[in-house]
């Protein structure tokens, strides 16, 4: 197996283009690691982590600009994340162990592309975007159009994530995200649900409001059907129930060794239901209307 | 294709060749020899493999030996001061907490580097700080006492 360290991103960009599909990025390799002891060595590793400016969270604009080898404990510990992306805070608290949490990075959480990728269902509710660099220039691309299936994104074989650039949600928004596993933390997520909610002027009505889904899809996705159900509209108990109904039929889940299929629906049913009541109580201040 | 490592453990420089595919756990136990530092999962989720890598502690199993280049790195074999214990394994001595042994360097480890960066650790810090390491045996009572007495001494 070759190895090389790119010392810049176009060092990097040139690897990829001549190795294409036998080349595989790594960065803090919690997961690459296992896949070349357990499943194939690929012809040849490129590590990222030599790249200078790839590292850092900053503020711009109204929003964090965050590269992508900017580690899950370093998120987990970073103030501005914590402050004004709780979502994405509660999601790298969650996140496997200290250990892992010290080496695995958000752009290889991202780029691994796995539905119960921790920190997908909160991008994509934050609307948060990604920035990749090819040969031939860049793009900027949504979450919601990254992920293509299981170990697939718009970064393909010959991109390279260079950033992450997440908008602060609007002023009186609140958001959760509510992991289902049987060990906490340490366990890949059977379910993880992502809520963020604006309420409007009046605190009466959702003026928005984003459901990410993860683990239950070939791809971490959005309930847009649910979305559109609940926007303008006052959070009752009815209305309550009816999305979480439609947040399952929007999930298509698989029976695999962590849950079936139907217990899946149950969870992304009841999470969906949870994380609207907590996220409207802490908006609002008021209880779901019965 | 094999790479030059040069790193430091335990304090002292080292050099040595590694294989590019090789993990950080291997490039310990089988080049340098460095037995404490366990094999167990190998997939990065009990901890048995914990070392302090520039300050945190991370799995050796899952890390790129080719990562060790210009770290600085700290095993069970560099814990303690010659014959001197290091507290922390002083009290999982003076505790119990050890039934077979085999999670013991891996928490020591970990805890070593919680109570580096926490004198007073809160049983939410000590949970949470290792939380990644298992003990086969489930001994985990003992291993709390252990870290609450350490916390102590320190």
């Amino acid at each position: 197996m070759d190895y090389f360290e790119p010392k810049t991103i176009s060092e990097a960009l040139s690897l990829l283009a001549k190795h294409g599909a036998e080349a595989k990025v790594i960065a803090g390799g919690t997961d690459v690691m296992v896949d070349i002891k357990y499943k194939e060595e690929p012809g040849c590793l490129i590590n990222i982590k030599k790249v200078p400016g790839l590292g850092a969270i900053q503020e711009s604009g109204a929003g964090l600009r965050i590269g992508p080898l900017v580690t899950i404990h370093e998120l987990e510990t970073n103030k501005l994340v914590r402050e004004k992306l709780p979502v994405l805070w509660e999601a790298s608290h969650q996140f496997a162990s200290l250990q892992i949490r010290n080496t695995a990075t958000i752009g290889g959480n991202i780029c691994r592309a796995s539905p119960s990728g921790e920190t997908l269902a909160p991008l994509l509710v934050l609307d948060a975007k990604a920035k990749i660099a090819f040969a031939d220039g860049e793009k900027t691309e949504p979450f919601t159009s990254f992920f293509q299936g299981p170990g697939k994104s718009t970064v393909g074989l010959k991109g390279l994530l260079t950033e992450i650039d997440i908008p602060y949600p609007a002023a009186g928004s609140k958001s959760v995200y509510l992991k289902h596993a049987v060990r906490g933390a340490m366990d890949i997520a059977m379910v993880g649900v992502a809520v963020l909610i604006t309420p409007d002027a009046a605190k009466n009505s959702l003026q928005d409001v984003r459901i990410g889904l993860g683990a239950v899809a070939p791809t971490p996705l959005r309930a847009t059907k649910t979305e559109a159900l609940l926007r303008g509209e006052p959070l009752t108990a009815g209305l309550l129930k009816e999305a979480g109904a439609m947040a399952a039929s929007e999930a298509s889940p698989i029976t695999d060794q962590r849950s079936s299929a139907e217990y899946r629906r149950w969870i992304v049913e009841a999470l969906t239901r949870r994380g609207l009541q907590q996220t409207w109580k802490a908006a609002t201040g008021k209880e779901v209307a019965s | 294709m094999s790479l030059t490592i040069n790193t430091t453990i335990n304090g002292k420089s080292v050099s040595a060749g590694a294989e590019a595919a090789a993990t950080l756990l291997e490039f310990l136990r089988d080049t340098l020899n460095l037995k404490g530092t366990k094999l167990c999962c190998n997939t990065g989720e009990c901890g048995a493999c914990t070392i302090i890598y520039n300050g945190k502690p991370i799995n050796s199993c899952v890390t790129m030996a080719a990562d060790a280049n210009g770290a600085e790195i700290t095993t069970i074999e560099g814990v303690a001061d010659g014959e001197k214990l290091h507290p922390v394994q002083q009290a999982f001595i003076d505790t119990g907490a050890v039934q077979c042994g085999y999670c013991t360097p891996g928490y020591i480890i970990s805890v070593k580097a919680l109570l580096d960066r926490t004198k007073k650790p809160t049983m939410e810090e000590i949970e949470e700080a290792v939380s990644g390491n298992i003990c086969r045996c489930t001994g985990y009572t003992k291993i709390v006492d252990a870290i609450q007495l350490a916390a102590q001494k320190l």
